[in-house]
């Protein structure tokens, strides 16, 4: 199938090579130009706070910094790795990462295969509740107050036990192991091989695809959410460094921070608030730009699944 | 009734399963749901609501008496309507500047590249435009450089620029990500339908138009109707943190004024109310979505 679709692309684009007109080939120039002035403003903005992290602040705002950095530095990192919590804050968000996924995946991946077991007399019912939920959410505050009176507010528990199941990675990874051949689990049955035993000896194994396509996705909405640790999580104990970056970002006290610092260390005058915030930018930053390019085939196979069943 | 009872019996993992999965819908999803009836109700944290009193529609009078709240409307319209005309466009259009790109490996170079901003937070692309918009920023260097402006614009600050900011943004947050569906729906176009088309004469920008676009149009009506009905959903993490005081009157939208309403100034049962009118509102509009387009186009999505 893949092969064939290769081949047919492959002898359409020689049949529009050979009779190329002229409006063709202009329409090819301006593409490309287009596309790379399209590469370059997705790029850039990246570029940019990268050369700003390491070039020295008190040479940044003199102004005219755009490609490369003019005096070249790391205090920035330093100062944000020794005078701040961030190194708890990653701690934190990694934990988020890993906590988080790999309980919703269980969880959800177990109510996937309750539902698809074609003998299970509440298969139908348990499908109908989750659907439910779909289309009717609780909102904010009626959420807010729940977790208020749950006690989980305040918690590190608010990063994963409301995200242990999902009714749409539910539908996600129900629809594919519909695809596996019944036999398969049902010869596992007769051998008297228990449901728990047939979810991760055999389902799971089949199911690698979609769930390292839910994987990747969840893993990077855990990595990026910063607005529930502000609402749950107001205190500051349970920071991310999406909301380390955010406090930097937003709050005055910070930069009084940063200046009072500056009273006490000589080797801290250089600094400035645009400096330190791009270092902590291309902290939170980074681990995700390495890791996007390797995942996006399941990211973008995650999609067209969702496409085809929604 | 005896085979249900067989079922628990025999199949009592499966069972048990479920039972854990619904406690917890039950409780995360099933009881917000009713929390809403708070909206009803003069709620204090901490009384049940059998202690409150029932004060009927009286929220949702004084919604409608807030002086502020056209403009929050005005606001939640404009800026997803922004986002249903050019945010819709836009990444049609790459999707379909991106097919004519012959070189595979620049064209899978583009679209990588296309998608890298959705998957940083909203944080770090605010971080990342208060730097490039800021006074020393690139694009006051470069304004100012070929003439344009006098001196540094905040343009944060400007009122009159935030609407065209934010869509800029979510353009260019989101379009390579909304892109995806739009290319693997070319993909999935009949490619005899070229050939057929290449006999008949047609060109590039002929088959573009006739086959590639015709194509893709299922695809487009279902997002659309989809963008229809969530066009009370006009953002919200971004007009936290690209909006400050000066730019109030136009970033605040009803997502926004729940939570300042709600979790700042802690008015639980009028915030309730207006979250809730927002989903009622947004319910009917996708079913009235659904409806016309169902009529018109003969495409549902339900």
């Amino acid at each position: 199938m893949m092969t064939n679709k290769k081949v047919v692309k492959k002898s359409q684009s020689t049949h529009s090579f050979l009779k190329q007109s002229p409006g063709s080939v202009i329409f090819d120039i301006v593409n490309i130009t287009f596309m790379c002035i399209f590469a370059f403003v997705m790029i850039y903005p990246f570029w940019n706070q990268f050369i700003i992290s390491l070039n020295k602040g008190s040479d940044t705002v003199r102004g005219g910094l755009y490609f490369l950095p003019r005096q070249l530095t790391i205090e920035n990192y330093t100062y944000v790795f020794k005078r701040s919590n961030i190194i708890k804050g990653a701690v934190i968000s990694v934990l988020r990462v890993v906590v988080g996924t790999g309980t919703s995946l269980i969880c959800t991946g177990m109510l996937a295969y309750v539902v698809t077991v074609r003998q299970f007399l509440g298969r139908k019912f348990m499908r109908i509740v989750y659907i439910v939920t779909m289309y009717f959410g609780g909102g904010l505050i009626p959420t807010y107050l729940l977790y208020m009176n749950l006690g989980l507010t305040e918690t590190f528990s608010v990063y994963w036990i409301p995200g242990l199941f999902s009714a749409y990675s539910m539908l996600l990874i129900a629809s594919y192991m519909q695809g596996i051949s019944e036999s398969l689990p049902e010869s596992a049955r007769i051998d008297g091989a228990s449901e728990i035993k047939i979810f991760y000896k055999i389902m799971v194994p089949l199911c690698v695809p979609v769930f390292a396509a839910l994987a990747v996705m969840t893993a990077v909405s855990h990595w990026n959410s910063w607005f529930d640790v502000m609402i749950y999580n107001s205190s500051g104990k349970w920071d991310t460094l999406q909301v380390y970056l955010r406090k930097i970002l937003l709050e005055a006290d910070q930069a009084a921070r940063l200046q009072a610092d500056q009273k006490k260390y000589e080797a801290m005058r250089n600094l400035t608030p645009t400096s330190v915030r791009a270092a902590t930018t291309m902290i939170v930053t980074l681990p995700i730009l390495f890791v996007y390019p390797f995942f996006q085939k399941y990211f973008v196979g995650g999609i067209t699944i969702g496409a085809v069943k929604g | 009734m005896k085979k249900l009872f067989r079922s628990f019996v025999r199949q009592k993992e499966l069972w048990i399963i479920s039972l854990i999965a619904l406690t917890w819908v039950f409780i995360f999803c099933y009881i917000p749901m009713a929390g809403n009836i708070i909206s009803f109700f003069e709620y204090y944290p901490g009384d049940s609501i059998f202690e409150c009193k029932f004060v009927g529609l009286k929220y949702f009078r004084d919604l409608f008496a807030l002086p502020g709240i056209l403009k929050v409307l005005r606001n939640t319209l404009v800026i997803s309507s922004l986002g249903l005309t050019i945010g819709f466009v836009t990444p049609i259009i790459f999707a379909l500047l991106l097919n004519e790109l012959q070189n595979r490996f620049f064209k899978r170079f583009i679209q990588t590249i296309s998608y890298m901003p959705y998957f940083v937070s909203w944080v770090v692309v605010a971080s990342i435009m208060f730097t490039v918009l800021g006074t020393d920023g690139i694009i006051n260097g470069a304004l100012t450089g070929i003439g344009v402006i006098d001196k540094s614009i905040v343009f944060l600050n400007e009122k009159s620029m935030f609407w065209g900011i934010l869509t800029v943004a979510n353009i260019w947050k989101g379009m390579g990500w909304s892109a995806i569906i739009y290319i693997s729906a070319i993909t999935g176009v009949d490619h005899e339908l070229y050939d057929a088309g290449s006999v008949d004469g047609l060109g590039r920008f002929g088959k573009a138009w006739h086959i590639t676009l015709p194509g893709i149009a299922p695809t487009v009506v279902l997002l659309f109707i989809l963008g229809i009905g969530g066009i009370l959903n006009a953002g919200f993490e971004q007009q936290l943190l690209l909006g400050n005081a000066l730019t109030k009157d136009v970033y605040e939208v009803i997502d926004t004024f729940v939570y300042r309403y709600g979790i700042q100034l802690g008015r639980y049962s009028f915030s309730t109310a207006v979250g809730l009118m927002k989903s009622v509102f947004g319910f009917a509009l996708v079913i009235l979505a659904n409806k016309i387009s169902g009529k018109v186009a003969d495409m549902r999505i339900f």
